[in-house]
Formats: structure tokens, C-alpha cells, sequence
């Protein structure tokens, strides 16, 4: 445990000193969501509706760090840390792999929560957001979301040569999932055929369950977003750890 | 005495090229032993295989009663390694890598102190990538003895550094050596070997060409000083001297 304390501590300073999760994790969230308050305010998402265009995208809006952290952050650092070989000095330690990868895992995760915690507080100051429905089942949905995502992340890190072929599949699946899955363009209004698609994201699954949750809505397929981002962490974990190389 | 290294008939290829062909090691507790030859020669490839970070193709070995790549987490408890080309995050300060190496052990040796003992006490919060070639290898020798090792394995470890620094590390290694830790070093400066090992082992395309000490290489070959004796031995003298030829 203090060693998981030390690599934490230390890998988390490196992290922030490169930035790159600080903007695209924590920032830019809150950018849109500035952009979105402005533009609709407390207004209702729609005529007639019971809560507004905020409470409608809370869910959306916490994917964006789960999206930077698990489609770009976390593919591209192990990557990274295979190609720079320091994967491979760890192998020369005792360390576990297990070990390693579950605190960059917890860094990201770490960066998620801030994110959801900092929209929160934004949300709940400028446009009076509150939770229609349960919070506890928003926590698990974003849980699952998160954990979904991040396993697509480790498989990509894993099976990627390089950074720079990380970065390329990492791109491949972030624009794709940031644009399409609801997080930035509701999934309401894409066409029947590209629904079908990208239902298979695990991000849309999650944002169909989080938006769900928060507004207190009844969702029909509950059961079918599960079992989606169950299947995609299963197959995904398991590609990730049978895969696993130092170097 | 005691086998720290144990290698028995190990090869390695690569496609169709054989990289490692049929080496047998055995290196003695206490000793400095250094693994020579020509770039290409099959060094990198057999300390790879030794540390189980490669996977020979046939052949036994065991580093310290272990199996490499069975035991790895028990054997390198008590190995430190330090690989030719030094690896560590972009960013990272001195003493963040050597808090990072040193928790991953049950008993580390106190890494500042190491610091302090080899002259960059005063560098460990400068970033690892600001320091001279010097003061590098030195910090990956604190890092190698970071686990307190009875067995470290040193790549290369003054390629690159001017001679007065490598005298510097040569002093290290002969009171290192004193404490009764076991070191397995390759090396291109024949000065550095003679100096400091206890035996060696010449490599030539993948093959074993030596075995033995110094003097008996010097010896065996009638050379009075022992880089001729490894250029002759190592077979690379033909060429060295067919290259000097050719340029004149």
C-alpha cells in the first residue's frame, strides 16, 4: 500500500506537470459548459419539460474527462511508458504490472471525479441544478461508464506499438465517441442509422443512463446498457491483461 | 565459492539470425565479471536472457537460485539493473525516480545517502534529463543499488562519459566490489576491464571465443597488452586493421 501511495503521489505530479489532462480534463468541461449555461440559462430543456438544458447535459458533459482520460490520457501514457522503455526498468523490480497500471488508472480516475465535482458546483451555482432523480444511481451509472471507457484505454495502450499508433487509434475512438455518443450533440436527434451505431458505444450506453438517473426518467433498456458496458469491460480488461507487454 | 549466474547451453535468434549460440556462463559470488565483445555481438541479447526479459530459445538459467522469468518478482528483490540506455519519464526530477525505485522494495538502501556518496546530493530536485552525462550514470548506479543487491548488472556503464568521470565510476565499482557485491558489466574499454574484472567472457557473432581472465587471454594470445589480446581473440583486428588501411 505505501508503495501504491508513492507511485501515486509521484506519477500524479508528473501528470499535472504535463498538462495535458489538467486542460482537456478539467477545463474544457467547464468551458461548455459555460458555453451551454449562456446559451440556454435555467431555461427548460424543451416546452413543457420538467427540468432544464443543464440538468439535461450533466451526464454529457462529465463523459468529456472520461472520454480525455480513457480514450486519449491513459492509451497514450502506457504506450508512451512501453516505448520510452520504462515499462520495461520497471520489469526489473519487483513491481507487479497489476500494480502499476491500477495507479495510472487511479490518477485518471482521480482527474474524472474532480471534473464531476467541479461541473457540479458550477452547475449548482450560476443555473440552480438540481437532481430530479437519484443521485446514487447517477454515481453507479457514472461508475460504469468511467470503468467501460477506461477498459477500452488499457486494450488500446496495450496493443499499441507506439505512441504514435496509440494516438492514432486513440483519435479514431475519441473525436467519434465526443461527437456522436451525446456528449456534445444530443443523441435524440442523429439519424436512425447512426443511432444504431453508436449505441454501441460505451459512452452512449452510459450517457443514456446517467441523463436516465439524474432527471429521475424511466429508461425502457436499462438492462441493455449494462450489459453493453459489462461486455465491452470484460472483453476489454481481458484483451488488456492476456496482452500485457513490458516492452 | 558460490554460483550467482548460472548459464547452460542458451541460444537465441532472431528470424534466422542467432543472436546467441550455445553460452555457458558461470560467474562466482564476490566477483566482477564482464561479458565482452563487438557491437552485435550477442552482449545485450544474453544479459537479456539472463534478467528474463528476453526469452531464450533453449538452455537453463538461474540467477541467484532463481528462475528469471519464473521468480521475477523474488529474484529482483535483491538484483539491481542498470540497462545501457538510461529510461525514465520526461519530466521526472531525481529524486521522484529514486523515491519511485526505492518503494517498490521491502529494504531499500536510503537513496539519499547514496545520492550524497556519489557527489549528486545537491542535484536531487533538478530533472533527471538537466543532468551531465556524468552525473546520469551516476544516478542509474544509485538506482542499481537502490535494493541493496547482492548482484548488479551494469550495461555499458561508462559509454559516452569523458575519462575523468569514468575514473570516477571505476572507484565506485572497486569499492562496491569490496562490499562483496557481485557485478556482471559489458564493457567497450579494454583499460576498464582489466582493471576491474575478475573474469571474462568474449562474445564473437554470438559464440563464446574466451573464457577465463585477463591474463590468461594475454597469454593465450602472447600480447602484452590485453586490447590486443581482445582483438585478436574477439576477431576484430583483421578488420580494424584492414578498415585502417582502406582510409589511408
Amino acid at each position: 500500500m505505501r508503495s501504491f501511495l508513492i507511485l501515486f503521489k509521484n506519477e500524479l505530479k508528473l501528470n499535472i506537470r504535463n498538462m495535458n489532462m489538467v486542460i482537456f480534463a478539467i477545463i474544457m468541461p467547464v468551458i461548455v459548459q459555460l458555453i451551454i449555461g449562456m446559451l440556454n440559462g435555467t431555461n427548460p430543456a424543451f416546452e413543457g419539460a420538467g427540468y432544464t438544458f443543464m440538468e439535461l447535459s450533466f451526464g454529457a458533459l462529465c463523459t468529456i474527462s472520461i472520454c480525455a482520460g480513457g480514450l486519449m490520457g491513459l492509451p497514450i501514457l502506457v504506450a508512451e511508458y512501453r516505448e520510452r522503455k520504462i515499462l520495461k526498468r520497471f520489469q526489473v523490480t519487483p513491481v507487479s504490472p497489476i500494480k502499476l497500471l491500477t495507479v495510472e488508472l487511479t490518477i485518471y480516475i482521480l482527474y474524472c471525479f474532480l471534473s464531476m465535482i467541479s461541473l457540479f458546483i458550477t452547475s449548482k451555482l450560476f443555473w440552480k441544478l438540481s437532481v430530479q432523480g437519484s443521485w446514487l444511481g447517477f454515481l453507479a451509472s457514472w461508475i460504469l461508464t468511467m470503468i467501460s471507457t477506461f477498459s477500452v484505454g488499457m486494450m488500446v495502450g496495450g496493443l499499441a506499438k507506439n505512441s504514435k499508433t496509440a494516438s492514432i487509434y486513440a483519435s479514431f475512438l475519441y473525436f467519434p465517441m465526443l461527437v456522436f455518443s451525446g456528449t456534445t450533440f444530443p443523441y435524440e436527434l442523429m439519424p436512425v442509422g447512426v443511432q444504431k451505431i453508436v449505441r454501441l458505444f460505451p459512452i452512449t450506453q452510459g450517457i443514456q443512463l446517467m441523463k436516465a438517473a439524474f432527471l429521475g426518467l424511466p429508461l425502457d433498456n436499462i438492462f441493455l446498457s449494462v450489459v453493453v458496458m459489462g461486455m465491452i469491460t470484460l472483453i476489454c480488461t481481458g484483451i488488456a491483461v492476456r496482452y500485457f507487454k513490458w516492452e | 565459492m558460490q554460483e550467482v549466474i548460472k548459464v547452460e547451453h542458451m541460444s537465441k535468434s532472431y528470424g534466422n539470425l542467432l543472436a546467441v549460440d550455445n553460452i555457458n556462463l558461470s560467474v562466482k559470488r564476490g566477483t566482477v565479471y564482464g561479458l565482452l565483445g563487438a557491437n552485435g555481438a550477442g552482449k545485450s541479447t544474453t544479459i537479456e536472457c539472463i534478467l528474463g526479459t528476453r526469452k531464450g530459445d533453449t538452455g537453463f538459467i538461474s540467477v541467484l537460485g532463481y528462475n528469471p522469468r519464473k521468480d521475477r518478482r523474488r529474484l529482483f528483490e535483491n538484483v539491481g539493473v542498470q540497462f545501457q540506455e538510461s529510461h525514465y519519464q520526461l519530466e521526472i526530477k531525481v529524486s521522484e525516480l529514486c523515491e519511485e525505485i526505492a518503494c517498490l522494495y521491502k529494504s531499500p538502501a536510503d537513496w539519499r545517502e547514496l545520492c550524497t556518496k556519489f557527489g549528486i546530493g545537491n542535484k536531487i530536485n533538478n530533472a533527471v534529463k538537466s543532468l551531465s552525462g556524468g552525473e546520469r550514470q551516476r544516478l542509474f548506479i544509485v538506482l542499481a543499488l537502490i535494493p541493496n543487491p547482492e548482484l548488479v548488472f551494469l550495461d555499458e556503464l561508462t559509454t559516452g562519459l569523458d575519462v575523468k568521470a569514468r575514473r570516477v565510476v571505476w572507484k565506485i565499482l572497486m569499492d562496491l566490489k569490496k562490499t562483496g557485491i557481485t557485478i556482471f558489466l559489458t564493457s567497450h574499454f579494454m583499460d576498464e576491464v582489466e582493471a576491474l574484472c575478475d573474469e571474462i567472457c568474449i562474445l564473437k557473432k554470438g559464440k563464446t571465443v574466451f573464457y577465463g581472465t585477463v591474463e590468461e587471454a594475454k597469454k593465450l594470445t602472447d600480447c602484452e597488452k590485453f586490447e590486443d589480446a581482445y582483438l585478436m581473440l574477439a576477431g576484430e583486428e583483421a578488420n580494424a586493421n584492414e578498415v585502417f588501411f582502406n582510409t589511408i
